[in-house]
């Protein structure tokens, strides 16, 4: 038996194929690789259906020290859009994003428009600890950044995809509404408390606290990265006690040894809390806010 | 190998114009490091000419210059002050992007990457020093470390692991060899030297490859092949093949294990030289391996055990052997590390001759840095 296949069959079968093609390629998604699951989060609420999004550090891990493994090379050699810190919090994204060899990936710095905090007015050196010279890097804890944060994402998803840049706009207008509707939310919940004091073991909790109108007289870490010693504990002893301070915010990846010396001594109630969302989901990021308040308040 | 040297004039010159620089020069400034590493010795080798005293000693301090060069390319310096004078460790630029294909290229003079352990620094190793398979079997003095141009080039591979292909075209200088005088008539060397600052271009190819197991946990292997010429004038020459495996295991947020190991074959040409014949070779192709095994906690806290087993690359080629314990604690951060280790250290010997006594070496270094180069990666 033999088959003769036509001149139109062919015809036909390659204009399928074109039109396969050129389909698939206009539904192709944007790649987005971002530091934290953070800018993950925005990005994934600002893109929508248009993009696709990975992180790479990990929620529970500390942003400061990431190790730069080659599988996040290669997320990056996909990618169009990388999403960095700034700050010099995330030096590391540098070597993943050289190590990926991608020329045509864009590289936004999301904290080009937020005003940090704590930003040094003299010389810093080592007995500052580690102390980010351009300021304070967690800015992502206060949803107001989060929404100056989606404006530029989507900017930059408006310049790789122009066709779809109205909708990132839109997105963006109605993620920082969303942003701001919960910081007006959590200022009235923690406005309610009778001490609206917390001790935090790093500074990742600036922005946050001053987000939602709390103070942070002292910290675990005499200073930024150097673990506590037994004088600095006393006195963190002495003011918990003298301020009465409920609360202490702790990230997981620090040791639990001081925390918990603090408790036995003052009574202080140790919130362990990541100042990262959980992932690159749209509704992480303020579903983190929002749970970070409810943690604070005891509800 | 070549070894450059500077007169402590240069080096404070470099110091001066480094710390005169105007105030405006930062922004174009490379990222500057510095880091130390004086330690304590106690050993009975008998050859040591400090053995069975304590001996104190500086160590070698590196000054690390990076930067980007422009947006395609990345460069680095490195250089090793020790007792000897400054010499340039290396001095290499890295073109990122742009390329076709998305290769890199690599250019000047840098710790070959050959096998896992070799392209590090000796600050960033748990233990006190690199294992004694690699410095008998590579190429180099302390470490295989060559001028050349490499091209890398990231092949296809499934899901988020990771395969690259690299080759290396090097000066080869480091493959040299100094054959000894025979005394006999007409040796070359007795009448005009062996051509033995002569070099040829040697070659190394390497493929690694790594996945990631889980979240966070990663696995690397690796295969390396090295040959350049050892002799000019006899045209014998030096091959080494390697395959090292290194699995990074996270057990908690705070705690992993590290097992690396790696195994190595050398192939090696002596060149020799008879009245009668002329230039001859005879052949050693000893192999020898390493495996250590590096547990962390609590981040700042590490300690582990060591063991290598390798032939001498001579003709016996009896096999000796090393087995160390170290352990460290990076105080209070990142900056400055104290590291002690133990190795006992047994030479092997042919058949029929007396078995050395092993030698004990007990070894504390401190490693600090200013600057971004730190001493340890948390």
């Amino acid at each position: 038996m033999s088959y003769r296949i036509s001149f139109r069959t062919v015809v036909a079968a390659l204009a399928l194929a074109c039109c396969l093609a050129s389909s698939t390629r206009a539904m192709a998604k944007i790649k987005v690789v971002a530091s934290l699951t953070d800018l993950g989060s925005i990005a994934a609420a600002v893109g929508g259906d248009q993009v696709e999004v990975k992180t790479i550090a990990r929620p529970q891990s500390d942003p400061h020290h990431v190790e730069v493994l080659p599988s996040y090379m290669v997320s990056v050699s996909k990618a169009r859009l990388y999403l960095k810190v700034g700050l010099m919090l995330d030096q590391w994204a540098d070597q993943i994003i050289d190590g990926s060899r991608n020329n045509k990936v864009e590289i936004l710095d999301c904290s080009a428009h937020i005003i940090p905090l704590e930003v040094p007015t003299t010389r810093v050196d080592g007995r500052q600890g580690d102390v980010h010279p351009n300021g304070n890097p967690h800015y992502w804890l206060d949803p107001r950044n989060g929404g100056i944060v989606a404006r530029d994402i989507a900017a930059a998803l408006g310049r790789i995809d122009p066709a779809h840049e109205v909708e990132f706009r839109q997105r963006a207008e109605t993620f920082a509404k969303e942003c701001e509707d919960s910081r007006v939310d959590g200022v009235a919940r923690i406005a309610a408390l009778p001490n609206r004091t917390m001790i935090t073991y790093h500074a990742s909790w600036v922005y946050f606290a001053e987000a939602v109108a709390m103070e942070v007289p002292g910290h675990v870490e005499p200073v930024p990265g150097i673990p506590p010693t037994g004088g600095h504990l006393q006195e963190l002893v002495d003011l918990i006690r003298q301020r009465q301070i409920p609360v202490l915010l702790q990230e997981p990846y620090y040791s639990q040894d001081a925390p918990e010396f603090l408790a036995r001594q003052t009574g202080i109630r140790v919130i362990k809390a990541s100042p990262s969302c959980d992932s690159a989901q749209p509704d992480s990021y303020l579903a983190h806010f929002n749970k970070l308040i409810a943690e604070i308040v005891g509800s | 190998m070549i070894r450059r040297r500077y007169s402590p004039a240069c080096i404070i010159f470099i110091s001066l114009w480094i710390a005169g620089a105007p105030a405006v020069a930062g922004v174009v400034n490379p990222n500057i490091s510095v880091i130390g590493q004086p330690y304590l010795m106690v050993t009975d080798d008998p050859a040591n000419p400090d053995h069975d005293r304590l001996r104190m000693d500086p160590g070698e301090t590196e000054v690390v210059f990076d930067d980007y060069l422009n947006p395609f390319t990345r460069g680095y310096f490195t250089l090793a002050l020790n007792e000897d004078g400054l010499e340039l460790e290396e001095g290499w630029f890295r073109i990122l992007r742009g390329l076709p294909g998305a290769l890199n290229l690599k250019g000047g003079k840098w710790r070959q990457g050959f096998g896992k352990l070799n392209a590090q620094h000796p600050h960033t190793y748990p233990f006190f020093d690199g294992f004694h398979v690699l410095s008998e079997f590579l190429p180099g003095d302390e470490s295989f470390n060559e001028s050349g141009l490499e091209l890398s080039e990231r092949l296809p591979s499934p899901g988020e692991s990771s395969l690259v292909a690299s080759l290396a075209w090097l000066q080869g200088d480091s493959f040299r060899q100094v054959r000894g005088d025979t005394i006999g008539s007409g040796d070359p060397i007795s009448l005009s030297g062996d051509r033995s600052e002569e070099s040829r271009p040697a070659v190394l190819g390497r493929l690694s490859a790594f996945s990631l197991i889980g979240e966070r946990s990663g696995l690397d292997f690796g295969l390396s092949a090295t040959s350049g010429t050892n002799n000019v004038a006899a045209g014998t020459r030096t091959t080494v093949y390697g395959a090292d495996a290194k699995a990074k295991l996270w057990n908690s947020e705070r705690s992993y294990l590290v097992l690396q190991a790696e195994v190595l074959k050398l192939d090696r040409e002596d060149a020799g030289w008879s009245c009668a014949t002329g230039y001859a070779h005879e052949t050693v192709k000893p192999w020898g391996w390493y495996i250590y095994g590096d547990y962390n906690w609590d981040l700042r806290w590490n300690a582990g055990a060591s063991f290598e087993r390798y032939q001498a690359a001579d003709r016996d080629q009896a096999w000796n052997s090393a087995f160390g314990l170290f352990g460290g604690v990076a105080l209070m951060e990142e900056t400055t590390a104290f590291r002690v280790g133990w190795e006992r250290f047994r030479t092997g010997s042919a058949p029929g001759d007396v078995q050395p006594d092993p030698v004990n070496t007990f070894t504390l270094r401190v490693i600090f840095s200013m600057g971004p180069h730190k001493t340890h990666q948390f």
